[in-house]
């Protein structure tokens, strides 16, 4: 067994613990809440180490793909050749940046649900089921497996919000339900056409994305496909005017689903944009980049001008993810290595700042029911730790220096003006937007008089800074020290077909 | 230490913020003297970066210092420092102001809430002042730019208690955002054309001609206007005289020494690029000029001691976009150095009589503290002497040099401009200063309460009221050469092709200058001497329209408020509306209901009941023998 052999069974268990947990609280009794609460701990514990393992261990002068795992699964029957259907896992710069976002927010999402007492059995057995399926795709090398786990992270999330949400849950859940499994559809399709189209008898993903570039997968059928593959990935990463799960959606979940929803799901609409656009139809990419261009910059400026009169916090939020997913579509459809390259970084910007800003969002919910920003004030008083955390995740979100959002927005804005100016222009202006919505929550939420109302109101508890400080040391490593994560990105974003320097 | 290391100047008030902003609290008296030795540190580093720059062979050479940050493809990041004479001289007016600052702070800000955060904060505010003045590429100037621009939210906004606070934070933060759109714009429109951030290799690239002419001028356009919302020129300039929420010691700084000069700082650092741009210098020009007479005319009639204050500080600063569209870097720095000090020394002023009266800042309820208040008094009648531009104190030479300048490269008509906004900065300078600290106090209750400031307050008076006195020496080639400068300031820096010129006293425009002074003070006294109810109301009483609107700042606010109320949020309702009923309602939920709808109808096609399928055959079979009875008939 080679080292790299070795380290494949890392990304394995990355995701095989999450499922073994999944699996060892169904033997849990229900009553035991505390014993629940442990494991789920534990895992998120393990899950967030290995995942730093795999960033850490990334080697950026290695080759394309690490941590290799292959087991074959089905192959040689009536339709399927040689590697018809294999596990493949591996690796590269862009999965391993995923996977560290993956694990942060996992952990600060499974402590940060500590204290729900319904059911949380049953809650934590479906969010590690969803976390699986998350980990499994972003390390899946086999088509197969890659829609198989992207299935298996989308469905959990109708119980967890039909169950455990508030406001309108039946309604959010089943929209957002309905409208990601008609992207699911659109991806299925295009995955059985590709698989027939190739005509290698396999699933194997570095095989069929040869067949992309060399020509096997014809021009007309990557134009015609790249479409339904962008749109029905572009649902889960709100792509407009595909988006209104989003805001409705986070209105409902409960907290640790919103983080885990927005700050992890909708990057895999983002990544299998990546993998099943770029990678798989280059010719179809090259031919639609700019209307997806179009589509983003209308994302961006949309979300951020909607924000900017709602009330209810979450809807801030929700809105603003739009506005931030519209920007990761726009490094995408740049197609040069630095807009690219922001892309990714706003993936796991957005990730892990949304992920803390509904954990703030939730820490006051539980305690006010409300999130209407116009019952709140001054509530700095009581809760000075949580407005600090709060400040630091909206000054993210504004695109500040020294937070993440800013090394993300920065790399897509230069990315933008290489080929489309007027965009890039729009987009940052979106960015001022932004400090409007933002700072409007603070000057109302947070300062001004308070009302008596909320006096009793109580600051973070431990588990909540714990699970805030992690999002909140990975938001100022990227914003400050941003190296490590463009090294890795762009090892593979330098890769991609049609990429240009 | 060599000037390679200047990056500790920043490094170090880095540190302290942090140390402040976690330990702070629960140090004795909220850690405030280690954000004295903080500052301090940074001051006395100062002198060495300064010795080992004039030491350097050539006396003008560039000292640089970088690393690489990142590396995506063939693009590579460098940061890094790049100290010249601009850099230094930026230096030494932010570490003297903030030191001022930070000890006055000691006593101003004893027993208020959050006392530890306040002097964290100032820490981490000087931290990225000095970061953007040593920056040697332009996006680590757009890093530190907003670094500043936050300090000063937190700073604005430091008692949040009060609605007028936040709200003034709030709108300080999106005026300037703003701008920096048009930075950030700017910014990497020169990258896309150079392909570099360093700031030298874009002046470089852009005085060899390698970018065209319209897009340079865009992109120079678009850096200006950053430059014009930091430092707070018409239109942009509404959010300054908010800021005035801050603590007082806050507005010394940054309001008015510091940050705010961060616009002029870019502009000069960047003016080989604009002079390479035909009609950049040209628009600088007229922004700072038109910037000079509005918010001259504004400060006419303002009553709060600090908003006077605070539009004299955007109209010196529009002086020094003058000086710069004259294409002359060295005065308008020259300018900002003289004018730092004496404008700290005057807010630090007023903050002495605001402390001493108990949050007055009322021009209306004070009067006659000079004879309480004999070293406040002395201080202030001084720095409001340099502002007045009255010979030989500070701001007389600085502004002398402006009109010098400004009259050889655009002549008569923009001198005259700018001789008006000098006549009336010397009329408000000394309205200020006589409703303030001469004639009867005019609330008695006021009156009595008030003491002189302690020593920790006036002794920092002192040191600014020395420097507003005797800074502006420095242009004498003599006093340049005796302090280390060779042959002073303007000397010291310059336009690199304009080569140094030698400061020659220039007596056409001195006797013009001293001529505007003594016009301004004289109509000042001639109205508020001696609490003349007649005279001093006879503005209001020749155009109550006028006066009104001068009170009313021109309607600039009110104006931009409909504007955000029925523009911007008004467009937002209309999205917010689009997203919820035609997009949410129509579209996703609507396909919901057709499908519904559909399945409701199609449903009878599949009954389950014989007779329906038997009707069905026989309809069926009854239409193929029509229509083929039609077909072959």
């Amino acid at each position: 067994m080679t080292f790299d052999e070795g380290q494949g069974y890392v990304v394995l268990a990355t995701m095989a613990v999450p499922l073994v947990a999944a699996f060892l609280l169904v033997l849990v009794p229900g009553t035991q809440k505390m014993w629940v609460r442990y494991i789920s701990a534990v895992t998120g514990a393990i899950v967030c180490g290995l995942s730093i393992y795999i960033f850490a261990a990334y080697q950026v002068d290695g080759s394309h793909t690490q941590m290799t795992l292959r087991w074959v699964w089905v192959e040689n029957t009536a339709f399927l050749g040689k590697d018809g259907v294999t596990l493949y896992l591996a690796v590269d710069g862009i999965s391993s940046t995923m996977a560290l976002l993956t694990g942060v927010v996992a952990f600060a999402g499974a402590i940060a649900s500590w204290k729900i007492e319904y059911r949380n059995k049953d809650f934590y057995i479906l969010y590690w089921t969803l976390l699986a399926g998350v980990f499994g795709t972003f390390f899946s090398y086999d088509l197969f497996f890659f829609f198989f786990f992207y299935e298996l992270a989308v469905m959990p999330l109708y119980l967890l919000i039909g169950v455990w949400g508030s406001t309108r849950k039946e309604y959010g859940a089943a929209k957002l339900t309905l409208m990601l499994v008609g992207g699911s559809v659109l991806i299925w399709i295009g995955v059985f056409a590709t698989f027939h189209e190739a005509n290698l008898g396999t699933f194997d993903l570095p095989k069929l994305w040869a067949a992309g570039q060399d020509g096997t997968l014809s021009p007309t059928f990557q134009k015609t496909f790249f479409p339904m593959m962008v749109i029905g990935c572009g649902v889960l990463a709100a792509l407009w005017p595909f988006h209104t799960w989003s805001p409705d959606g986070h209105m409902s979940a409960p907290t640790a689903v919103s983080m885990v929803h927005a700050g992890v799901l909708m990057k895999l609409g983002a990544f299998g944009i990546i993998r099943l656009g770029i990678q798989l139809m280059p010719e179809g990419a090259a031919f639609w980049m700019p209307g997806l261009m179009v589509l983003g910059v209308i994302g961006a400026v949309y979300g951020a001008t909607a924000a900017l009169t709602q009330r209810d916090m979450k809807l801030i939020s929700g809105y603003s993810s739009v506005s931030h997913m519209g920007y990761v579509l726009m490094g995408l459809a740049t197609m040069n290595q630095i807009g690219v390259t922001g892309a990714v970084l706003q993936m796991f910007s957005h990730g892990v700042m949304t992920a803390l800003v509904f954990l703030m969002i939730g820490a006051i919910y539980d305690q006010a029911h409300t999130r209407d920003m116009k019952d709140f004030g001054g509530v700095t008083r009581v809760m000075p730790l949580w407005v600090i955390f709060y400040t630091i995740a909206g000054l993210a979100n504004v695109g500040l220096p020294g937070f993440s959002g800013f090394t993300a927005e920065f790399h897509i804005f230069v990315g933008t003006f290489k080929t489309y100016p007027v965009f890039g222009g729009m987009a940052i202006f979106a960015a001022a937007l932004a400090a409007g919505y933002m700072l409007r929550l603070f000057a109302i939420v947070f300062f001004g008089p308070m009302s008596p109302r909320w006096s009793d109101l109580k600051d973070l508890t431990a588990l909540e800074r714990l699970s805030g400080g992690m999002l909140i040391a990975s938001i100022v490593m990227m914003g400050v020290w941003w190296a490590p994560f463009t090294d890795r990105i762009s090892s593979a974003v330098t890769l991609l077909p049609g990429v240009t320097s | 230490m060599g000037a390679e290391q200047a990056w500790l100047l920043a490094a170090i008030p880095a540190g302290f913020f942090l140390l402040l902003s976690f330990f702070g609290r629960p140090m004795p008296r909220g850690g405030d003297y280690f954000g004295v030795i903080s500052i301090g540190t940074s001051f006395v580093l100062f002198f060495f970066v300064l010795a080992d720059f004039l030491d350097t062979p050539g006396k003008v050479g560039p000292i640089v210092n970088s690393i690489e940050w990142s590396n995506i493809g063939d693009f590579h990041l460098r940061m890094g420092i790049y100290i010249d004479p601009i850099t230094i001289t930026m230096f030494g007016v932010v570490t003297t102001v903030a030191l001022m600052v930070n000890i006055f702070s000691i006593g101003y800000m004893k027993g208020e809430p959050r006392y530890y955060w306040f002097f964290a904060v100032l820490q981490m505010f000087a931290a990225s002042m000095l970061m953007l003045v040593m920056a040697d590429n332009l996006l680590l100037v757009y890093i530190s730019w907003e670094l500043v621009g936050v300090c000063s939210f937190l700073l604005i906004g430091f008692y949040w208690e009060k609605r007028s606070a936040t709200e003034a934070a709030k709108k300080a933060f999106i005026t300037t955002r703003v701008g920096d759109v048009g930075l950030l714009i700017g910014i990497i429109l020169l990258f896309k054309a150079t392909g570099t951030f360093n700031i030298q290799e874009i002046i470089h690239a852009a005085e060899a001609g390698e970018i065209g002419q319209a897009y340079l001028f865009i992109a120079v356009m678009a850096i200006f206007l950053g430059c014009m919302g930091k430092s707070a020129q018409v239109p942009f300039h509404v959010w300054l005289p908010d800021a005035m929420e801050g603590p007082t010691p806050v507005s010394a700084l940054i309001h008015a020494a510091t940050m705010v000069v961060a616009g002029v700082y870019l502009t000069a650092r960047l003016l080989p690029v604009f002079a390479v741009a035909d009609g950049a210098l040209l628009v600088v020009t007229i922004v700072g000029l038109t910037t000079a007479l509005l918010t001259g005319f504004m400060a006419l009639a303002q009553t709060d001691i600090k908003k006077v204050l605070a539009y004299s500080t955007v109209g010196q600063l529009g002086f020094m976009f003058v000086a710069l569209g004259a294409g002359n870097p060295s005065v308008a720095m020259f300018h900002l150095a003289t004018h730092a000090f004496f404008k700290a020394l005057l807010f630090l002023g007023s903050g002495s009589v605001i402390h001493a009266t108990h949050h007055n800042q009322e021009m209306d309820k004070l009067g006659g503290l000079w004879k309480k208040m004999p070293i406040t008094g002395t201080t202030f009648f001084v720095g409001s002497l340099a502002l007045a531009g009255v010979i030989p104190f500070a701001g007389f030479w600085s502004k002398d040099e402006i009109f010098v300048a400004l009259n050889e490269a655009w002549g008569g008509w923009a001198v005259l401009l700018l001789g008006l906004a000098a006549v009336m900065t010397a009329f408000y300078t000394t309205r200020l200063f006589i409703r303030t600290f001469m004639g009867k106090p005019k609330d008695e209750h006021v009156y009595e309460h008030t003491h002189e400031s302690g020593f920790v307050m006036t002794g920092p008076l002192i040191f600014l009221g020395i420097l507003a006195a005797v800074s502006g020496f420095v242009v004498f080639h003599g006093v340049g050469k005796a302090i280390g400068f060779p042959g002073g300031i303007t000397e010291f820096i310059f336009l690199e092709h304009h080569g140094p010129h030698r400061y020659e006293m220039d007596w056409g425009f001195a006797a013009g200058s001293i001529g505007m002074a003594t016009v301004g003070i004289w109509a000042a006294a001639w109205m508020y001497w001696g609490n003349s109810t007649r005279r001093s109301t006879v503005l209001a009483e020749w155009s109550p329209g006028l006066y009104d609107m001068l009170q009313k700042k021109f309607y600039f606010d009110e104006l931009y408020q409909a504007a955000i109320d029925r523009g911007v949020l008004g467009f937002s309702y209309v999205v917010a509306w689009f997203d919820r009923y035609v997009v949410n309602d129509t579209g996703v939920d609507g396909s919901a209901q057709a499908t519904g709808f559909a399945g409701g109808v199609l449903k009878y096609l599949q009954t389950g009941r014989v007779p329906n399928y038997a009707m069905a055959i026989a309809l069926g079979v009854a239409g193929l023998a029509v229509a083929g009875l039609v077909v072959r008939g």
